[in-house]
C-alpha cells in the first residue's frame, strides 16, 4: 500500500515540530538532566516520530522527508539514553587529587604488563651491552650521537667547561621544558603504538634498552662509570621507569583490542589507560626538571656521590609510592566491586 | 551497557544504529577532507591561543625569559591535547572548526561522547599523525568502514556529519489544480493497486531530481517511465497521452498514486 504523503506530513508536522522545540531546549541546556514532564514527553514523541520514520523507510518514499525524520530520532535517542556527568561530579578537586592514589593502584593493577615491558627493555639491555663488549666497532652503528660515542671528550668537556659558561637557570628552565615535551612524546608514543597488537611498543622499548645497554658498556669499558652513573641516573630513576610504564600502557591497549568483546567496561579500561597516561605525565614533569637542573652539574660543583645518593634516594621514594600507596583504598574498592557483582 | 546492537552498515559513508525499541536510523559518517579542513582550523585556532598566552607569559615573566620560554613550551604541548578533548568531551563532541564544518563526534552507538573517550582520541593524535599530515590516520580511515582512524577505533567513537536540515516542504507538483487522470477513474485505480512502492518511489525521483539532469537525460528518463507506465501498468486513452509531455503524465501519475483524498472525492 502506497502511503498517502501528503495527509502524512500534514497530519505528523506538528508533533514533528513540537519534538523539534524539546530537543532545541534541552540540548540548549547545560546540564542536559530531564524532569519527570519532559522525560515523559520525550518518550511519547520519540515513539511517535520513529514510528512514522518506520512508515517513511518501508514506503521508500521522500529521501529528504527520510533524513529529517532519522535526525530527530538520532536526537531524541541521544537524549533519552545518554546519562551525562552531574557538573558536580566534574568541578570537585578532590576527584582530581585521586590521580594520585589511582595512578600507583592503576600500575599495580597492571603489573604484569609492566614485567613484560622490563623484559623486554632488559634483553635490549642485554643485547646491546653485549654487542659493545665483544664488537667495540658496533659503537658507531649503535650509538648515533657523537658525544655518546666518545665519553672521554664528554666527560673532559662536561667537568672543564663548566667554569667557563655558567650554566644559567635560564637556560636550564628552556631545556627542561624542551625535556619534558620530548619525552612525553615518546611515550605517548609508545602507549598508543599499542595497536599494533604491541609490535611497535615492544620494538621501541627494546630500541630504548639497547641504546641504554651499549651507552653503559661503552662508559664503563673506559673508565667514565661513575660519571655516567652520576649524570644519567637522576633523571634516570625516573624518565626509564616512566618509559617502562608507556610501554605497560602499550600492551594493556593491545590486550583491550584484542580481547574488546570479552571485556564488559571498555569505559574503565579506558579511564585506566588514561590514568597511566597522566601518571607517567608527571614523572616526566619531574625527570625533566632534574635532568636540566641536576644531572648536568658536574664534579667539581657537585660530587658524583652525592648525585648518586640523590638518585638512590629517588628511587626508594618511587618504590614505595608505586608499591604502597592506595594499598587499602584497592582492597576496598576490590571487595565493593565483588560486592555489586553478587547483586 | 549501552543499549544498543550494532550493524555497522554495508555503505562506506554511513552507519545504522538500532535502537532498543526496533527503530533502525543511519548516521551519515565524515569523510577525512572535511576532517582534515576542521582539524587545519582548529590548528589555526590553537595556534593563536598559544601565541596570545605566549604575550601574556613574556609580559610576566619579562625579567626572566627562560623561564618564559619554559611555561610557553609546556603551555603549548598542553594545550594542544586539551583543546580538542575539552572541547568535545564538554561541548557534545564539536569543536570550533567540526562546528564549522558540520562534524560530530559521537560514540559507535550513536550516542553523545563522554569525556574519557574524548581524551583517548585526542591523546591517539601522536600517533595518528605520523609521519607527517596525518598520514596514518587518513590510511586508517580510508581502509576503516566506519571512517575512523586509530584514535577512534581505540575510543570506540566516530565523526559523523551533520549539516543543518531544513523540514522537508511538501512536494511541489502535489498541489496541482487540475488531474486529468482523474476523469478515467477505473484506470487511475489500476494504477494505484498495481504500483510497487519502489515503482512510486522511482517516479518520484524522476520528478524531483528534473532539475538536475541535462536535459537530454531528462527527458529520456520521462518517455522511458511513462513508456513503461503506460504499456505495463495502465494504459490511460491514447487520445489524453497524446496531448501531455512525458513529464506531465509522470505529474499526474504522481498525483493519483500520493493524493488519495482529492482523488476520491
Amino acid at each position: 500500500m502506497i502511503l498517502d504523503l501528503e495527509r502524512f506530513q500534514a497530519q505528523a508536522r506538528p508533533r514533528w515540530r513540537d519534538l523539534e522545540s524539546l530537543l532545541a531546549v534541552l540540548e540548549n541546556r547545560p546540564d542536559r538532566r530531564l524532569n519527570p514532564a519532559e522525560a515523559e514527553q520525550l518518550q511519547a514523541l520519540y515513539a511517535q516520530t520513529a514510528a512514522d520514520l518506520n512508515r517513511v523507510t518501508h514506503g521508500a518514499l521522500s529521501p529528504e522527508l527520510r533524513q529529517y525524520l532519522e535526525r530527530l530520532v538520532a536526537r531524541s535517542y541521544s537524549e533519552l539514553y545518554y546519562a551525562p556527568p552531574m557538573r558536580s561530579e566534574i568541578w570537585q578537586p578532590r576527584r582530581w587529587l585521586r590521580i594520585f592514589t589511582a595512578f600507583p593502584e592503576t600500575f599495580r593493577q597492571h603489573a604484569r604488563y609492566f614485567l613484560l615491558a622490563l623484559l623486554i627493555t632488559l634483553l635490549g639491555c642485554t643485547f646491546g651491552g653485549l654487542a659493545v663488549h665483544y664488537d667495540p666497532a658496533s659503537v658507531d652503528v649503535l650509538l648515533p650521537a657523537d658525544y655518546l660515542r666518545n665519553p672521554g671528550q664528554r666527560v673532559h668537556e662536561e667537568e672543564q667547561g663548566e667554569p667557563k659558561h655558567p650554566r644559567s637557570a635560564q637556560i636550564e628552565a628552556g631545556f627542561s621544558a624542551q625535556l619534558i615535551k620530548h619525552n612525553i612524546q615518546i611515550a605517548l608514543l609508545t602507549a598508543a603504538l599499542g595497536v599494533t597488537f604491541g609490535i611497535g611498543t615492544a620494538i621501541l622499548l627494546f630500541e630504548n634498552g639497547l641504546l641504554l645497554g651499549a651507552v653503559a658498556v661503552h662508559y664503563t669499558q673506559q673508565g667514565f662509570g661513575l660519571f655516567m652513573t652520576a649524570w644519567l641516573l637522576p633523571h634516570g630513576v625516573f624518565e626509564i621507569p616512566s618509559i617502562l610504564i608507556a610501554g605497560q600502557a602499550g600492551f594493556y591497549l593491545a590486550r583491550l583490542l584484542l580481547r574488546r568483546q570479552q571485556d564488559r567496561d571498555v569505559r574503565q579500561s579506558m579511564r585506566e589507560w588514561l590514568v597511566l597516561i597522566c601518571g607517567l605525565a608527571m614523572m616526566l614533569v619531574w625527570a625533566g626538571l632534574m635532568e636540566a637542573f641536576f644531572s648536568q652539574h658536574h664534579a667539581p660543583v657537585l660530587p658524583y656521590g652525592f648525585k648518586v645518593a640523590v638518585a638512590a634516594g629517588e628511587l626508594v621514594l618511587l618504590t614505595i609510592y608505586l608499591l604502597m600507596i592506595g594499598r587499602k583504598a584497592t582492597d576496598a574498592t576490590g571487595s565493593s566491586t565483588v560486592g555489586s557483582a553478587n547483586q | 551497557m549501552t543499549p544498543t546492537s550494532l550493524f555497522p552498515a554495508a555503505t562506506a559513508a554511513e552507519l545504522t544504529i538500532a535502537t532498543p525499541e526496533g527503530v533502525l536510523f543511519r548516521l551519515p559518517l565524515a569523510g577525512p577532507a572535511s576532517r582534515l579542513y576542521a582539524m587545519l582550523l582548529d590548528a589555526v585556532i590553537v595556534l593563536g591561543a598559544v601565541n596570545g598566552v605566549g604575550f601574556l607569559v613574556y609580559w610576566i615573566f619579562s625579567k626572566a625569559p627562560g623561564f618564559g620560554f619554559m611555561m610557553i613550551t609546556l603551555a603549548e604541548f598542553a594545550i594542544g591535547f586539551a583543546y580538542s578533548a575539552l572541547l568535545e568531551g564538554f561541548w557534545n563532541g564539536q569543536t570550533v572548526g567540526k562546528r564549522l564544518f558540520h562534524l560530530r563526534v559521537v560514540d559507535q552507538s550513536g550516542l553523545p561522547l563522554r569525556l574519557e573517550q574524548a581524551w583517548v582520541r585526542n591523546l591517539m593524535r601522536v600517533l595518528d599523525a605520523l609521519p607527517f599530515a596525518y598520514l596514518v590516520g587518513g590510511l586508517s580511515v580510508l581502509s576503516s568502514p566506519l571512517m575512523q582512524r586509530f584514535g577512534d577505533r581505540v575510543a570506540g567513537t566516530l565523526v559523523m556529519r551533520q549539516a543543518p536540515l531544513p523540514e522537508p516542504s511538501e512536494e511541489f507538483w502535489m498541489g496541482q489544480k487540475y488531474n486529468s487522470f482523474v476523469d478515467y477513474p477505473a484506470i487511475a485505480i489500476k494504477l494505484r493497486k498495481a504500483a510497487t512502492p519502489e515503482l512510486a518511489s522511482l517516479i518520484q525521483d524522476a520528478l524531483r531530481r528534473r532539475n538536475q539532469l541535462a536535459p537530454y537525460a531528462r527527458r529520456e528518463i520521462h518517455r522511458e517511465i511513462t513508456a513503461y507506465l503506460q504499456t505495463e501498468i495502465s494504459q490511460f486513452p491514447d487520445e489524453l497521452v497524446e496531448r501531455l509531455s512525458d513529464e506531465q503524465y509522470l505529474i499526474n501519475a504522481s498525483g493519483i498514486l500520493f493524493n488519495r483524498q482529492r482523488h476520491s472525492k
